[in-house]
């Protein structure tokens, strides 16, 4: 049908001119794609700055010792307008990430998925975590 | 333990979304019942204050292929559908893209927020192919210069100053001027009072200050990120002029000597136009112009503290020195021993 | 006879009262010019004009901590903005300032081009301008192009923590009362080392004393660095010469390679 070709076309034209969708900075610069990781710690600290945010975690490593990590998130504006303060995410969370390491080794890392501890994603988004 | 309300604002953002977009703008040449007057502010201008957004999956100029000046009301649609589909979508572990926090997660995604309806193929509504003028020889020059340079200065990390003005935090293209929308954070406060309106920018929490007292420029030799900017009521239409610019942000390859005209109309109680005109013999054969339609959106504007909180340009370089030492490392691991 | 040199004589001296008082500087009952709502209007641009910048307590002239910049960049003396004269710092509070001010060159946050923080903002020596909108009135701050949003309208708690501040205003009879809180730990109070922690909560009183004057006073608490409140003020003056705007300071360029000039890369040899 010439109508349903006609919209078929326009919409792939316009998804190649549309805006990159990026960051302000090269994410893939700052951390690195060869160190994935899953992290499970508690919350000591949220970070609510825009454009980015960090979350502060404690996590324990495999010999029992809390070693504190930093992950970037994203700006909390838009949560704000929507009611999320400092008060809605309590100190000690216990939040899942999944995440990329900073590329300088430090205990850093970006969360490109955050979950609290019975499976749920923060905040919006789809529930499932991916793998 | 987080808050369960949370869990319901994942259906609340979507519903609004769909409800901003359901709201269509008049394009151009479609008739109106009754021609919208503002209201006033207390001091007598048309009243455009409050929170806009100038999100928009439209591109500047018309895509390759696209001969219409716009797409019927069901197409775009669509189209904004598809988009908001693609932006949700989980990516890849494993992939670039995947280095990244999840918008979504955040509300960031254009598709959660406040967005106008644009029927129109393009920003750019003159000249009339929607795309952008030829480059004078000058504009060209001036671009093969900026490649050179940017070749001869090395890698994008080697040093602060080759990163990005937006990594620096020095300059966003919601700035600009002209004021642009990106990928997120497209979010704007206007606040009038007698003899002034401010727009602020929430990229950078720029305080654009426009006087409507008919004051000149600033002199000639004073150059600023944001230029010198001079605002008057034309009937319902606020008119900025700006001059007075830096080559150092170069909108799409202009120069410092660009003017640049912005008009801002209220089409309604949700809708602002916002159209400008870029004039710039030294870049361009003949001005252009571009139109934007702006919605309303819910405050607050949160302080944007982005160069205070700029902890990833510090790990961007620190990353790629990390990564420099270890690749001396182990290339001197690799030398033959005497 | 008697009536009319009676007369006389008050008239020369109410006249005489009215010049005193206009004298002294400071007529409380004047009545700035009303904005659209009727509420006193405050637009324009201000500036303070002292040097609490360098630091809000008494101070003598001191050498700058800058061999190079010599005098040009010397501590100007000057007197207290505070009431009472001192800061009432806790005493560990005041062993901090006291390392704060001998590390100033690496910690002072204003030369780092970070958002000053309020009261900073008011008296830093720069002019900046409020934008009386009817439910927003907006302060605008020339250093880093700081911006203020005070609600006048719906008042909310903070729902971050910020460097100006979260700002709720509202009207007591004709001064203009911020109420702000939300404030991270991050700003000083001036050049001196002077600190709070993010238990700070600033109250601000703006009224107008004459066409081209405001009165500013600022309290200040914060129960983990001082033993109790205390209050700041001083006039703030118009910039009234034609056109007078704010300029662009547009700082994060000029300290980009203060800040990361250590990560250059290295010219391989």
């Amino acid at each position: 049908m010439r109508t349903r070709r006609a919209v078929a076309g326009i919409g792939v034209a316009l998804l190649l001119a549309a805006a990159p969708v990026m960051a302000h900075h090269a994410f893939s610069a700052e951390f690195d794609i060869n160190k994935p990781f899953k992290l499970r710690g508690t919350l000591t600290k949220w970070e609510m700055i825009n454009p980015h945010s960090w979350f502060h975690l404690d996590v324990k490593d495999e010999s029992g010792t809390v070693v504190p990590w930093m992950i970037e998130g994203g700006s909390p504006n838009q949560l704000i307008k929507n009611g999320v303060t400092k008060n809605t995410l309590a100190i000690g969370t216990e939040l899942v990430i999944e995440g990329y390491q900073a590329k300088d080794g430090a205990n850093k890392g970006v969360g490109r998925n955050l979950l609290l501890a019975d499976g749920r994603r923060l905040f919006l988004g789809s529930t499932e975590s991916e793998k | 333990m987080m808050n369960n309300r949370f869990f319901l604002l994942v259906s609340g953002l979507v519903v609004a979304a769909a409800v901003a977009w359901g709201s269509a703008i008049p394009a151009a040449g479609q008739a109106r019942s009754k021609p919208y007057t503002a209201p006033r502010t207390p001091d007598g201008q048309p009243d455009l204050q409050g929170f806009w957004t100038n999100a928009t999956y439209t591109p500047l100029e018309r895509p390759k292929g696209v001969t219409r000046e716009f797409y019927t009301r069901e197409e775009v649609l669509e189209i904004m559908k598809r988009q908001a589909t693609e932006e949700a979508e989980q990516t890849q572990p494993g992939t670039i893209p995947d280095v990244h926090y999840d918008f979504t997660q955040f509300g960031l995604d254009r598709s959660q927020g406040a967005m106008a309806l644009n029927l129109r193929t393009s920003l750019i509504v003159d000249p009339p192919d929607g795309r952008l003028p030829a480059l004078s020889s000058d504009g060209r020059r001036r671009a093969d210069e900026r490649a050179a340079a940017r070749k001869s200065r090395g890698g994008p990390h080697d040093a602060v100053q080759n990163e990005p003005l937006g990594s620096r935090c020095v300059l966003m293209d919601r700035n600009g001027p002209p004021m642009l929308g990106g990928a997120y954070n497209n979010t704007y406060q206007i606040v009038q009072a007698a003899g002034y309106v401010m727009v602020l920018v929430e990229m950078l929490h720029d305080a654009r200050i426009i006087p409507l007292d008919g004051r000149p420029q600033l002199p000639p030799n004073v150059r600023q990120w944001t230029g010198s900017s001079r605002g008057r009521w034309d009937g319902q239409t606020l008119v900025i002029e700006t001059t007075n610019l830096t080559d150092k942000f170069a909108f799409q390859g202009a120069s410092e000597n660009m003017r640049l005209t912005e008009r801002f109309t209220r089409l309604d109680q949700e809708t602002l136009r916002y159209q400008f005109t870029v004039d710039d013999p030294s870049t361009w054969t003949r001005p252009w112009t571009a139109e934007v339609p702006w919605k309303k959106d819910k405050g607050p504007i949160f302080e944007h503290a982005c160069h205070e909180g700029n902890y990833g340009l510090y790990n961007t370089l620190a990353g790629a020195r990390a990564e420099e030492k270890r690749a001396a490392e182990e290339a001197a691991k690799k030398k033959p021993q005497k | 006879m008697r009536n009319r040199l009676g007369t006389a004589l008050a008239t020369s001296l109410t006249l005489t009262v009215v010049a005193v008082t206009m004298a002294a500087g400071q007529n409380r009952s004047y009545r700035a010019p009303r904005a659209a709502d009727g509420k006193p209007s405050f637009n324009g641009i201000w500036q303070a004009v002292n040097e609490a910048y360098w630091d809000v307590e008494a101070h003598a002239a001191a050498p700058g901590p800058v061999l190079e910049l010599g005098a040009a960049h010397a501590t100007a003396g000057g007197l207290s903005i505070i009431d009472g004269g001192t800061i009432p710092y806790k005493p560990e509070a005041l062993k901090k300032k006291q390392e704060n001010y001998a590390n100033r060159l690496k910690l002072d946050p204003e030369i780092k081009c970070y958002l000053p923080g309020v009261p900073r903002a008011n008296y830093m020596p720069y002019p900046f301008q409020i934008i009386q909108g009817p439910k927003y009135i907006m302060m605008a701050y020339t250093f880093a192009g700081a911006v203020r949003t005070i609600y006048m309208d719906e008042h909310k708690e903070a729902p971050a923590d910020s460097w100006m501040g979260w700002s709720n205003g509202h009207w007591e009879g004709d001064t203009l009362v911020v109420d702000t809180t939300g404030f991270n730990d991050q700003t000083w109070f001036d050049r001196a080392g002077n600190f709070h922690s993010d238990a700070l909560h600033v109250v601000e009183r703006f009224t107008a004393t004459g066409p081209d004057h405001l009165s500013y006073e600022a309290t200040i608490e914060d129960p983990n660095v001082f033993t109790r409140a205390w209050t700041i003020s001083m006039p703030l003056y118009r910039r009234l010469e034609k056109n007078a705007q704010l300029m662009e300071f547009r700082c994060v360029e000029f300290v980009e390679e203060l800040i990361y000039g250590h990560l250059r890369k290295k010219p391989s040899q």
